[in-house]
């Protein structure tokens, strides 16, 4: 059967080639009139052997047709395309930080529920300007991007250890323990926050958990990683943000013995400015109240052990732990040196 | 009772001995795209068998009923084909009304079932294979989608479990699913020759 049309169509071909060529080659008559029959005697079996295969191909073809057309009308799936439109600002980063599984999920509820809006971390306030807009909202003051900070500023080197710990290598482990270091509250730099988090934002410098705020999305996978409590989720309303890089509530002996960089709770940085308080042998920074300020400034200079620092993109490295505290609450910045 | 033998025989051979993942590794895209989680691998493997029972059938009697007596065997491959689309387009479309999370979870994967080879090769095998009724072509090409579905299920069994493993940092990821593939290739092998 195959050869059958294959044959018929090549015939056919060098039939109407001949033709072609002949007829426009100027000896006419004879030459065409003995071309004709054959191009007769080919194109035309060629032809009924080929409509019963297109009209197969069409019936089939039509059967289809009517069939998924039914069903498209039976089983349509009504999409707002408000939804889509939503799904498509958003970042597809598939995170989870606004508490859906994933960005469809999410594009959904927040089409169903403007008071979801503003959940995406990582697209922040573009994000949700953009969604606002598909929802024809007015937004109403998105506010700082939220980051996270580490409230522990010591590295290998400034801390006590009681003995090697060797078991395994997960913070989660390390905090069963009550002695894998001595102070129960600082950062155990085995990197649970740098596995969770999902755009490599994290690392571990000279065993202090960082952040790279350049790549933070502010999604808070990594302060939920964290079996210490120790990463805060922070409005950043300025950057590089002032925190108290300690969460130790031991007293001031302890602390000092078991860190050289930890809060003692002295209380020297809430006698200079009030955005500071002291609680439970630890001082805390009210972040809504910080302002670069030169009073932030002197209680950040003051502090005897260095444990206030700036965290951010642009900030400055803190000071190490033996140098002493600015003696003038004048020094503009924190010292580097 | 010779007929539900022939019958019984023929399904169990393309499920276990003529496996198409395993003997003829068709379809190994989402046999490996898709097992990573039971569930979805499921999922798929239903999906896959519903389209193989409905191409296979459909495509045999188009073949029996329509081509052959018409002697257009020629024209097989493109009548599968828009038969096949249109049977995988019917299950999106039912998939999506009735299952919307699991048409989120297979994704592109989905409409992929149309390019899926195991649902041409059943369609084409039944030729090969020489099936000459009906039935025998309803229980074989559901028999083939059985056999995916037990492939895939049971490479995501593995899957998950591997997922637990101590793998060694070079084979972690596709090489570890491959060489899984290799081996449950061989266990199968086993079957070979049972059934003629």
């Amino acid at each position: 059967m195959m050869n059958g049309i294959w044959e018929y169509w090549n015939i056919g071909i060098l039939a109407c080639w001949n033709m072609g060529v002949l007829g426009t080659g100027g000896a006419p008559h004879a030459t065409q009139h003995s071309t004709i029959p054959s191009f007769h005697a080919s194109v035309l079996p060629l032809w009924s052997s080929a409509w019963p295969a297109g009209l197969t191909m069409l019936g089939l073809a039509l059967a289809f047709a009517i069939v998924l057309l039914v069903a498209s009308e039976r089983l349509k799936v009504h999409v707002d395309p408000q939804i889509e439109q939503i799904y498509g600002a958003l970042p597809h980063v598939e995170c989870g930080a606004c508490g859906f599984p994933g960005c469809g999920q999410y594009a959904k509820a927040v089409h169903k529920d403007a008071q979801l809006l503003g959940r995406c971390a990582p697209g922040g306030s573009a994000v949700a300007a953009r969604i606002a807009t598909i929802l024809n909202i007015q937004l109403s003051g998105s506010g700082a991007p939220v980051r996270p900070i580490v409230r522990c500023r010591s590295h290998t080197e400034d801390r006590t250890f009681y003995a090697a710990y060797l078991g395994i290598a997960s913070c989660t482990a390390a905090n069963a323990l009550s002695n894998a270091q001595a102070c129960k509250f600082g950062c155990l730099d085995f990197g649970d926050c740098v596995r969770a988090c999902k755009f490599g934002a994290l690392r571990i410098v000279a065993g202090l958990s960082t952040v790279n705020y350049r790549k933070c999305t502010g999604c808070g996978a990594c302060a939920k990683a964290c079996p210490r409590n120790l990463i805060a989720m922070v409005p950043f309303h300025h950057d590089p943000m002032m925190t108290v890089g300690c969460n130790s509530n031991e007293n001031g002996k302890t602390t000092r013995a078991m860190c050289q960089v930890g809060c003692i709770g002295c209380g020297l940085c809430a006698k200079q400015s009030n955005a500071f308080t002291v609680e439970n042998n630890l001082a805390r920074l009210d972040y809504a109240k910080y302002e670069p300020s030169g009073q932030n400034e002197a209680a950040c200079n003051k502090c005897p052990t260095g444990a206030i620092v700036y965290r951010g993109v642009g900030a400055p490295a803190p000071r190490p732990a033996k140098a002493r505290p600015a003696a003038s609450s004048a020094a503009s910045a924190p010292s580097t040196s | 009772m010779d007929r539900f033998v022939a019958l019984l025989m023929g399904f169990l051979s393309v499920v276990l001995v003529n496996n198409f993942v395993f003997t003829k590794f068709l379809g190994t895209c989402p046999y490996l795209g898709v097992s990573g989680r039971m569930d979805r691998a499921f999922g798929m493997g239903l999906a896959v068998t519903f389209v193989t029972a409905l191409s296979g059938t459909l495509t045999w009697m188009v073949d029996a009923w329509v081509l052959t007596p018409l002697h257009l065997e020629i024209t097989r491959y493109i009548c599968y084909i828009v038969i096949i689309a249109g049977a995988v387009q019917l299950v999106e479309m039912y998939v999506r009304k009735f299952f919307p999370s699991l048409y989120e979870a297979f994704g592109i994967f989905l409409p992929l079932i149309s390019t899926n080879c195991v649902i041409l090769g059943i369609c084409l095998f039944l030729d090969v294979w020489g099936t000459n009724s009906l039935l025998e072509a309803v229980v074989i090409s559901t028999g083939t989608g059985i056999g995916f579905t037990v492939a895939i299920c049971i490479m995501a069994a593995i899957r998950e479990e591997l997922a637990l493993a101590d793998v060694p940092e070079a084979l972690q990821g596709a090489p570890i699913t491959l060489i899984t593939a290799g081996l449950l290739t061989l266990a199968f092998m086993g079957f070979a020759g049972m059934i003629k």
